[in-house]
């Protein structure tokens, strides 16, 4: 569907995109992720033909953007810095970008309809909240009624209930076949829609998978508390777990489950007041995966 | 012909700049044609027609606006950003900016119409119309700069991509650059884009009355020719820029 080969760009002397190589498959949603600057949105405009790549290709439904046919009706996009005239409405908007592609106007007021923007649609586009900006320009990605999705940090400037419509959003377009690229600096909110993620840090590849093969990867721990800490602690250790002390006195298991931690204190005759399985985070694969940068 | 309409409509949803263009338009043009027309016809037999050849004159004020306007056909889009999902629509750059100089250069005769109407309507009200085979070719030659200039302010806005920048260029070109380039070197003064556009669009007189002006290297033809290849020429450079550089 997407692929990216050997993609690297410089603007004077820094590298944004640094030789990143990977492919997005049909049907599935995936994830890009990286902390912020880490060159997602270049590779995505280089994807959408907008940026020049130093060297390296990239190829939508097989290939150049700029060769694509009719591309509002095969990709649709929304990238972060999707703008507007501020003295149009959102409606004309849409009705010169359906006329820019061949649309018939109908259409307008259907997508308009789907991103809950039909009353808000004759106003200013000026006078839009973030919120609405990005409802208009999700609307405007769906116009053509394209195969891929193409969406830059579409959750931006959404409220938890926006994010929640989102998600619900594009849960029902992979449902209905369509492939889906979506980038995002925070992956809790694409880890719960994406069946697939690739991870670029600093222009580079990091890691492409599965969401659940990642989560899997991110080391689960336990966390326990006893009044006889010290002697549990002995005990974890020579059965071969690593333990931190955390504050307040309770230990960080890792490498271990809570069913032999508390099989192993029950044995050893060791009162526990709190034996938790901490659930590891996609966050903190993520993290480790992109040397624990902030990524707020 | 999806390309133009697209364009055509980007500069009729746009209302209080296409207004504010207007109403400043048809301001100038009235004010000028009628304190033009106000002093009357002179008491000669070609009073009228001379009269009808100066308040045409006041008609140039469109190439300005048509300039102006040419600018802002391209670099509104990329001053708001909606560059990026025109050229998501239309990947193949060229033709979005051979729309927008298409949309340019229609304005620009759109703009020089309006202007002629005005005045001329205008001018009824302080003396009586007489036009003559040459009124009409100053007509002609109005709408043909205001079409040229139309064609260079989107060319200039394609090179530039800022619109201030782009304004800035046009003024400081026409008021300061070019005259001190014109006082230093004389003898090609005359090429100049402001000249060739004065040329174009100010010399000449009715038949049978003295000329105004001062001699020219080149007759009326030569003059649209070189003010056309400036205006091609922009847009050439133009839309190379736009191809090559990236959309932010």
């Amino acid at each position: 569907m997407i692929e990216v080969e050997r993609l690297t760009k410089r603007y004077g002397k820094t590298v944004a995109v640094d030789d990143l190589t990977f492919r997005v498959t049909p049907s599935r949603i995936t994830g890009f992720l990286g902390p912020n600057g880490a060159g997602k949105t270049t590779t995505l405009k280089a994807i959408l033909g907008l940026v020049r790549p130093t060297s390296g290709t990239t190829r939508v439904l097989g290939r150049h953007y700029r060769d694509l046919d009719e591309p509002t009706r095969k990709v649709g996009a929304v990238l972060e810095t999707s703008r507007y005239h501020p003295g149009r409405s959102g409606r004309n908007h849409l009705r010169v970008l359906a006329a820019q592609a061949g649309i018939p106007r109908a259409r307008v007021e259907e997508v308009l309809q789907l991103v809950a923007m039909s009353r808000e649609a004759k106003r200013r586009v000026g006078g839009y909240s973030l919120g609405m900006r990005q409802r208009l320009g999700l609307a405007a990605a769906l116009l053509g009624d394209p195969e891929l999705l193409i969406l830059d940090e579409p959750a931006n400037g959404l409220d938890p209930a926006g994010i929640r419509w989102l998600r619900d959003l594009l849960r029902a377009l992979s449902a209905r076949g369509r492939t889906i690229l979506v980038s995002s600096h925070v992956l809790a909110e694409v880890e719960q829609i994406a069946d697939e993620v690739v991870i670029i840090h600093r222009g580079r590849f990091v890691t492409q998978s599965s969401t659940a093969e990642l989560a899997a990867r991110a080391s689960a721990g336990v966390r326990v508390r006893s009044p006889q800490a010290g002697r549990l602690r002995e005990l974890l250790t020579s059965a071969g777990m690593s333990v931190v002390e955390l504050n307040g006195g309770a230990l960080a298991v890792s490498d271990g489950t809570p069913e032999r931690v508390g099989e192993l204190a029950a044995a050893n005759d060791i009162v526990l007041h709190e034996l938790t399985a901490e659930k590891a985070t996609l966050e903190e694969a993520f993290l480790e995966l992109t040397g624990g940068e902030t990524t707020a | 012909m999806r390309l133009l309409y697209a364009e055509a409509l980007k500069v009729r949803t746009a209302p209080r700049t296409l207004i504010g263009l207007a109403l400043g338009l048809v301001a100038l043009a009235v004010l000028g044609a009628g304190s033009t027309a106000s002093s009357g016809p002179s008491e000669t037999p070609e009073g009228d027609a001379i009269a009808t050849w100066d308040v045409l004159s006041v008609a140039t004020t469109g190439v300005i606006f048509s300039l102006i306007l040419g600018i802002l056909v391209v670099t509104w889009e990329y001053r708001h950003g909606t560059i990026t999902q025109t050229f998501l629509a239309t990947p193949r750059r060229e033709r979005v900016l051979g729309a927008k100089f298409v949309v340019a250069l229609l304005s620009g005769v759109l703009l020089a119409v309006l202007c002629v109407v005005v005045v001329l309507v205008t001018a009824t009200f302080w003396i009586s119309l007489d036009l003559r085979r040459e009124h009409w070719e100053l007509i002609a030659r109005i709408v043909l700069a205001c079409a040229l200039w139309g064609l260079l302010g989107a060319g200039l806005g394609a090179l530039l991509q800022s619109q201030v920048g782009a304004l800035v260029v046009v003024f400081v070109w026409f008021l300061v650059a070019e005259p001190l380039i014109a006082a230093q070197f004389d003898h090609f003064a005359d090429y100049l884009p402001g000249n060739t556009l004065n040329r174009l669009t100010q010399h000449g007189a009715v038949e049978g009355v003295e000329q105004n002006g001062e001699d020219y290297s080149f007759g009326l033809w030569a003059a649209a020719f070189i003010a056309g290849a400036y205006a091609l020429g922009v847009a050439a450079l133009g839309t190379v820029s736009a191809l090559k550089r990236d959309v932010n």
